[in-house]
């Protein structure tokens, strides 16, 4: 059992990254307008966020110096600073939408209008930021969140033509309704969506807080090839299910009750109950998230006190932040505006950002000064190298597409 | 570095700027922001023969701003950490001392009693 808890870290950081409440959206958008063409891109975006992830982790361990302290060293004060407002401001939208995302699973799940539901939200977020321990709030969201697995359940459930869905899969064709700009958007959204910046900043501070040292560094590999991989399966998964029972009807997706009549018309009421708890475990996990990234990325770029491994009163500046974050994004979802909408976008911009905190930590991973004999191996840097270009080109490929696509309208 | 007999080149842009500090019982303090050195006069010529300045002094402050935009804040603005009290040079810099004796930290001890000591449970351990 201890085994298995130990690999919530992994799980709820993927959670956060794969199947918040933008990605459910988004995955089934995706899955309704292009059925299974752009499943190609999970794969590739599941690897880089495996390769980035436990790279930082293993800085993380052996250093003990978390992803945003040595953005600051590596890059310096100035593209550091660029670095820190994109990230922060990325990850500020999709806090605020992720508490949003709590109100709107909650609506589903009461028939209470989210409004009302986003200051008990927001308030629970703090409450559990404040004063529940690291250890039981990731494993908690975690393993609850892991309830969306019926996603993957309702996929069998739907009889689908599996060679129809095969087909699409292995041999992806832009739709002739959709244009190729449009296929090439959602490919950098999907892409984004895999390896958004907060994942490697939750996770690697993560690590911090539990306390890993070089000797867990089997446990970080075992956390980032779980949890990433089977976040990569659900939201295929959520696509699949979309491709299936929108797709041939044409049906566009735009909210998240669409999502759950997905799992419903397959598995029932009982589907449905699982799809509810998990939707709330994963939006409230990606919340806390997005929550702690934020008092996170601030503490350690400005050299603050940080971490709930501490009294609050002795990381207090990192505490406000989270705070005033946390007002700020209930203050955003009261303009009416869509979270949806918002994460959509965030996750566009964080493909952007990307290369400004992906650089620093394949840098110092293969730092002896940090890592001792624990550098980067052949392989790792291989891949890491490989990835670097392929972040770049998404990274500047991502605005002339969103411009031409009209943000994949 | 005059303590150790094994001497260390430290490049001071490398190892010292943006450098995270840690107190002695390694609670994060500062990024270092600036370094204070002694004995050079400003604009004059140095002699030949003058004796190679040292570092006094760490340096932090609202700097940020000011590295983007060009232009330095008011020495008054930047805190000191006396270049006595630190112990090591590694990939974090070491003080010898404890974070909350040092004026730097004021911004944290007074969002620490003002704010977050006030919110009930602030006190408490992280179970």
């Amino acid at each position: 059992m201890k085994k298995i808890l130990g690999l919530a870290l992994g799980i709820l950081t993927a959670i956060g990254g794969f199947v918040d409440i933008g990605d459910m959206v988004t995955n089934a958008v995706v899955g309704s307008r292009f059925g299974l063409a752009l499943a190609w891109v999970v794969p590739i975006g599941v690897i880089g966020i495996c390769v980035f992830a436990q790279m930082s982790g293993r800085v993380a361990a052996v250093s003990g110096r978390a992803t945003f302290e040595i953005i600051r060293e590596r890059l310096g004060a100035r593209a550091g600073i660029a670095n820190l407002a994109a990230s922060f401001l990325i990850n500020l939208l999709t806090l605020a939408a992720e508490i949003g995302g709590v109100a709107l699973a909650l609506q589903l799940a009461s028939s209470i209008a989210p409004a009302l539901w986003i200051p008990v939200a927001g308030f629970a977020v703090w409450l559990v930021v404040w004063r529940v321990k690291f250890s039981i709030l990731e494993n908690v969201t975690g393993m609850v969140g892991l309830t969306l697995i019926v996603f993957a359940v309702a996929v069998f459930l739907l009889h689908p033509n599996w060679s129809d869905l095969l087909t699409q899969t292995l041999h992806p064709r832009v739709p002739r309704s959709e244009a190729p700009a449009t296929y090439w958007y959602y490919a950098i959204g999907l892409f984004g969506a895999a390896m958004t910046p907060y994942e490697v900043f939750f996770f690697s501070s993560g690590a911090v807080e539990e306390k890993w040292s070089a000797k867990d560094l089997g446990q970080s590999r075992v956390n980032v090839l779980v949890g990433f991989p089977l976040g990569g399966a659900l939201s295929i998964a959520i696509a699949a299910c979309a491709a299936i029972v929108l797709l041939p009807g044409g049906i566009k997706v735009t909210s998240l009750s669409q999502v759950v009549m997905l799992v419903a018309s397959a598995g029932g009421k009982l589907a449905v109950a699982f799809v509810l708890v998990g939707i709330v475990a994963a939006t409230f996990g990606a919340a806390l998230e997005t929550t702690l990234s934020s008092g996170y990325t601030l503490a350690q770029f400005l050299g603050w006190s940080w971490g709930k491994f501490r009294r609050p009163a002795e990381a207090a500046r990192f505490h406000l932040t989270m705070i005033v974050c946390l007002i700020i994004g209930m203050g955003v979802l009261a303009t009416g505006v869509d979270p949806i909408a918002v994460t959509e976008f965030s996750v566009v911009f964080s493909a952007i950002a990307l290369p400004l905190t992906y650089l620093p930590i394949l840098i110092v991973a293969n730092d002896p000064q940090y890592m001792g004999k624990y550098v980067n191996g052949r392989i790792t840097n291989g891949f890491g190298v490989i990835y670097l270009v392929i972040i770049l080109v998404a990274s500047i490929a991502a605005i002339p597409l969103m411009i031409i696509s009209g943000a994949g309208a | 570095m005059t303590r150790r007999k094994r001497t260390i080149l430290i490049d001071a842009e490398l190892h010292l700027l943006d450098r995270q500090v840690l107190d002695v019982d390694e609670v994060p303090i500062i990024v270092v922001s600036e370094v204070e050195l002694s004995d050079i006069e400003f604009d004059k010529p140095i002699p030949p023969n003058a004796s190679a300045p040292t570092i006094t002094a760490l340096l932090s402050g609202p700097v940020l701003v000011t590295r983007i935009f060009g232009g330095k804040p008011p020495r008054s603005r930047l805190h000191t950490i006396d270049w006595k009290v630190v112990s090591k040079i590694g990939i974090v810099i070491s003080l010898r001392v404890k974070g909350s004796t040092l004026d730097v930290t004021w911004g944290e001890r007074w969002i620490s009693e003002h704010v977050i000591q006030r919110i009930p449970g602030g006190k408490n351990d992280p179970h």
